[in-house]
């Protein structure tokens, strides 16, 4: 076994015991990345000396003792959209394409100060805006499974990366999807966390009100271990929870006997192919004889979620994503002819269509004369929609859904028609919507052996309950499948 | 429902050609389809006192990113000033 | 104030920059006249990722002013953003409050020149962030973007339109400002832009309904806004008796050509698509804290005034001159405190010396001028133990150095000759030496009585108590 292949856990125990150094397990991805990138197309940068020299800084605090964290010496790649001071962040955007930060996101400070090697900025949709990662301005990602087909998205990029050994772990950001989605797609374990326990400073703000960065891992055990380093309050984040953060990775337990996980009607009707259904029903069949309860349950406005999401997050985004006018940073149209036909053709020209037609939909949802009946409704939906999930957890302890409707779907198959894109975050969006901790876990494969993922949502602040319930299904299921790459 | 493109496109900031118009409307449109199947509910946006934030102390800090550093991303700088198309409202 | 037989209806929106020492959002320092974009940092410049926190002190100012102008304080509330493209707006949105401000539906009473009291309603004040810069230079083709001033605290005061004219007006933006700088909590600085405002007018026939109002904006001085009231004003008369219609419009104010210009009307007004500002969470100030900044509230420039007048004597406007500079008015005070029982002697020192020192620009604590030390010098002059003269020549000394008043007064031989033999000498030698004037004034040129004590004076020195020394003369002319 290569060491690109291990997870993070028991790297990290052979790091400790000094038996491999973090420069021989960063030259082990990065060389993974080199061997099978070209197909995969995750990375959309990558720098070696960079990369090494931090791995030789960790391998150097780990031998004088002063490694205080378990993710010391281990290489996470990160999704474009995470600010990396010196290092660019592009969002996947031609309007980027040459921006380097001045300064760190809090995640970034956190896994730093963890000793954590960056083996790379993955790729994305652009601006996270996207379900297939074929909305980058720079290049596709294939899903590792099947290279004709996409890895879901946004984060398309950390969770094939992941995947297929180019990264141990990786973070990513999960707006209505972004996490749980690709991974689903992807054969491996997502956490998008509640919305509060990851600090949001650096991360570039698609829709602040839901955006929240998460964790990509090969198995539960790495997707807690990342998370217990970047959790946790933070003064830069007004959204930031003040609270205690446990370790997850501590806490984690299989024992699943007197959980009562919930079933809702809802998310197993239109649209959910049958053989996601199945595999998710058979997943909970054997969570059922590990002690589980099986209790079905009603979450009648499910299936509004969708418009309130696209309003609410379209809203934010075309205000959010106002700031890139070509006056401060990024890019700027040549030849400007004085001060609006700078701004159109900046934006015109820096941003792809998807992003565009976001920005239009938020601005009208936003207009004089349509507040009241778009995004009014929408945020009133919104507190329906919370308060289901609220009466819901009363009688149950976890939600089990699929991830999404479908295995992976064709490159190019929905591009034209962005209704069929938007239905692969029906099952995940409303999990933002209530600002609630879910994780994918793959559950099944398709007969041409893409993974399906099985989406388990808690209460807000449990993540140890949704990823003890997560661990119980990986032992029964078994762990993660490499893909044949 | 039928959606000004340009006028939405005008205060986004954004140009739309003649031969991406139809398109934009047609996609837009559909899009409002489908939210307007959204249910009323009768009640009111309110402020909710028990998601309350913490205020930050006015103190400063003492770390600084230089000037030319925090302005190297800008497309043109002179003088230590961005400079943007001749603009007087 | 009517004009040609048409009511002048004035609203007007006040932006004060509060002092903090912290921008609103962000932790960089709040301060005016440093080098162009030193003072930022990637919040206040809007970098991608970056997020608001804000600063408890605006909370704090806000809900002061909001005290002061006797509103009700929404202790729960929020922030909203209003989205518009310009390059001195780096998020190209501003975080202001929208439906719900901070505080709302007060009053302020004003005063009058004539002493009479009108009552300004106060429609809202919130809290928002200003914007940066932008220099023009005709040797320079593009505009220069200076983002220091992004992000510094402003409170926005919204009136009713319940001013009658220019004047009122005038008198509502003095009492403002001498408000802020009593809670201290802006600099109110005109020059620097650190208090601006935007004007509201309309006209109407008494008795009829409001007429359409026109807003005017860049109003950078209150000479400014009464100039361009009593213009818009005219304009709008002008207008309505030639038959034409006045048409709802945001016009521009050109202080130095004395016109105001259409920068646009109605229906090309900016839509703002106003929302909640996500990145920050409720306003939630406790009970306990919006009681104790009314409790710790000083006595606002209104009272001070009155009470000088009933306690003190001063006339109306000397106390309107002391009260309206902090400084002189705490002064005042401290001398009052320490013991000094002739205030309106007191008020005319401060008006005169004192001020006199201060328009140079040094500030009586740059001095060695103490509360003590005025009130012993105010003592001695008032009980006629030195002249106003001798006075002058002690208080020059004491704003220049810690000297013991009496030692200056012995050592100058300053104090004033009371002892009735030695002014009789006086008296006599004068006499003697001027017996044109004692006969100009024995035949009724009482003016002559004038010259014989100046003279009496110029030998004693000015030591002489002029009183005293006029009483001798009159006894010994008249025999």
């Amino acid at each position: 076994m290569k060491l690109y292949e291990y997870s993070a856990y028991e790297l990290s125990e052979m790091l400790r015991a000094k038996k491999i150094s973090s420069r021989e397990l960063t030259e082990s991805v990065l060389c993974r990345a080199e061997e099978v990138d070209g197909k995969v197309n995750a990375y959309i940068y990558t720098d070696r000396e960079m990369s090494l020299k931090m791995a030789d800084r960790a391998d150097h605090l780990i031998a004088s003792g002063k490694a205080a964290s378990r993710l010391a010496g281990i290489p996470v790649g990160i999704k474009d959209n995470i600010s990396t001071k010196g290092i660019p962040t592009t969002c996947a955007s031609k309007m980027l394409e040459n921006y380097v930060p001045v300064f760190n996101a809090t995640v970034m400070d956190k896994l730093a100060d963890a000793g954590c090697v960056i083996s790379g900025k993955l790729n994305m949709d652009e601006f996270a805006m996207g379900s297939s990662t074929e909305n980058s301005y720079f290049k596709t990602t294939r899903n590792p499974f099947d290279n004709d087909c996409v890895p879901g998205g946004s984060s398309g990029g950390s969770a094939a990366a992941v995947a297929c050994g180019e990264a141990v772990i990786a973070l990513g950001s999960d707006t209505g999807g972004s996490i749980r989605q690709p991974a689903s797609l992807c054969g491996v374990v997502g956490l998008k966390p509640t919305y509060g326990s990851v600090s949001r400073y650096g991360l570039v703000a698609f829709a602040s009100s839901l955006d929240q960065i998460g964790v990509f891992g090969r198995c539960v055990r790495d997707a807690a271990l990342l998370q217990d380093e970047i959790q946790g309050h933070d003064s830069m984040d007004a959204t930031s929870a003040h609270r205690s953060y446990p370790s997850l990775y501590d806490g984690l337990n299989d024992d699943i006997s007197g959980l009562k996980i919930g079933i809702p009607s809802e998310y197993y009707e239109r649209g959910v192919k049958p053989g996601v259904t199945e595999a998710v029903m058979r997943s909970v069949k054997e969570l059922e004889k590990r002690g589980a309860k099986v209790i079905p349950i009603s979450l009648p406005s499910t299936k509004y979620a969708l418009s309130a999401y696209y309003i609410i997050a379209c809203a934010e985004a075309s205000s959010n994503l106002a700031r890139f006018d070509g006056v401060k940073y990024g890019y700027r149209a040549k030849d400007c002819d004085g001060l609006i036909d700078m701004y159109e053709r900046t934006r015109s020209e820096g941003f792809g269509r998807e992003v565009k037609r976001r920005i239009m939909l938020g601005t009208f949802v936003l207009s004089s004369g349509y507040f009241d009946a778009y995004y009014k409704k929408a945020k009133l939906l919104q507190k329906r929609i919370q308060q289901e999930f609220d009466d819901a957890f009363n009688s149950v302890d976890v939600i089990v859904t699929p991830t999404s409707p479908s295995e992976a779907f064709k490159i190019g198959e929905r591009v034209l028609d962005p209704l069929a894109m938007y239905a692969a975050d029906i099952c995940t969006v409303t999990v933002n919507i209530a600002g609630l901790p879910a994780v994918s876990v793959p559950c099944g494969y398709s007969e041409s052996g893409l993974p399906y993922g099985m989406q388990i949502i808690g209460r807000k602040f449990d993540e140890q309950t949704i990823l003890n319930a997560a661990l119980a299904h990986e032992c029964s299921f078994g762990g993660f499948r490499k893909p044949a790459i | 429902m039928d959606i000004d493109i340009r006028h939405i496109a005008k205060l986004s900031r954004l140009r739309i050609s003649d031969d991406e118009l139809a398109g934009y409307e047609k996609e837009m449109s559909d899009i409002i389809a489908m939210v307007e199947a959204m249910p009323d509910i009768e009640d009111e946006l309110t402020v909710d006192p028990d998601n309350a934030m913490t205020l930050r102390s006015d103190e400063t800090v003492s770390e600084k990113i230089p000037r030319d550093e925090i302005l190297k991303n800008a497309p043109k700088v002179v003088a230590g000033c961005v400079v943007v198309p001749k603009t007087v409202e | 104030m009517m004009i040609k037989g048409y009511e002048v209806v004035v609203g007007l929106e006040v932006h004060a920059e509060l002092n903090t020492k912290t921008k609103i959002y962000c932790s960089c320092r709040n301060s005016f006249g440093l080098e162009v974009n030193t003072q930022v940092c990637p919040i206040c410049l809007g970098m991608p990722g970056t997020l608001p926190t804000l600063n408890e002190k605006v909370v704090e100012y806000a809900i002061k002013m909001g005290h002061a102008l006797n509103c009700k304080i929404n202790r729960i509330c929020k922030q909203d953003r209003k989205n518009y493209f310009y390059p001195d707006l780096p998020k190209s949105y501003q975080i202001s409050q929208a439906d719900i401000p901070l505080c709302a539906d007060g009053y302020l009473d004003v005063i009058m020149d004539g002493g009479e009291v009108k009552r300004i309603g106060v429609e809202r004040i919130h809290i928002e962030e200003d914007a940066g810069k932008l220099l023009h230079s005709d040797k320079f083709d593009g505009s220069l973007v200076d983002f220091n001033r992004c992000g510094v605290p402003l409170i926005e005061i919204v009136s009713r339109p319940d001013m009658r004219g220019s004047d009122e007006a005038k008198a509502y933006l003095e009492t403002i400002r001498s408000i802020l700088k009593y809670i201290d909590i802006s600099d109110c600085k005109m020059q620097e832009g650190s208090i601006r405002c935007d004007v509201n007018v309309s006209v109407h026939k008494p008795g009829e309904p409001f007429g359409t109002r026109c807003e005017m904006k860049n109003v950078n001085s209150f000479s400014a806004a009464v100039r361009g009231i009593d213009y818009e004003a005219n304009r709008q008369i002008e207008i309505l008796e030639s038959g034409g219609t006045v048409v709802q419009e945001t016009r521009r104010w050109d202080d130095q050509k004395g016109i105001s210009v259409s920068m646009r009307t109605k229906e090309d007004a900016q839509d703002y698509r106003y929302f909640p500002e996500p990145d920050l969470l409720t306003i939630v100030v406790p009970h306990e804290k919006v009681d104790e900044l009314k409790r710790t509230l000083p006595e606002l420039p209104n009272a001070k005034i009155m009470r000088y007048v009933r306690d003190y004597g001063l006339s109306h406007y000397d106390a309107a001159m002391i009260v309206d500079v902090v400084e002189k008015s705490a002064f005042f005070e401290k001398c009052i405190e320490a013991g000094c029982n002739a205030p309106k002697l007191l008020s005319n020192w401060i008006l005169g010396e004192i001020s006199k020192f201060m328009n140079d620009g040094t500030a009586i604590e740059e001095t060695k001028l103490t509360p003590e030390k005025m009130s012993e010098l105010i003592g001695l002059i008032d009980s006629g133990k030195i002249s106003t003269a001798a006075g002058k020549t002690v208080f020059d000394i004491i704003v220049k150095e810690d000297a013991d008043i009496q030692k200056i007064i012995e050592e100058k031989g300053l104090a004033q000759v009371s002892d009735d033999s030695a002014l009789e000498a006086i008296a006599d030698d004068v006499l003697k030496a001027n017996e044109k004037s004692v006969s100009d004034y024995l035949n009724g040129k009482t003016n002559a009585l004038g010259y014989l004590v100046g003279q009496c004076m110029k030998a004693s020195k000015g030591r002489a108590n002029p009183g005293k020394m006029k009483e001798i003369i009159l006894s010994k002319i008249n025999g």
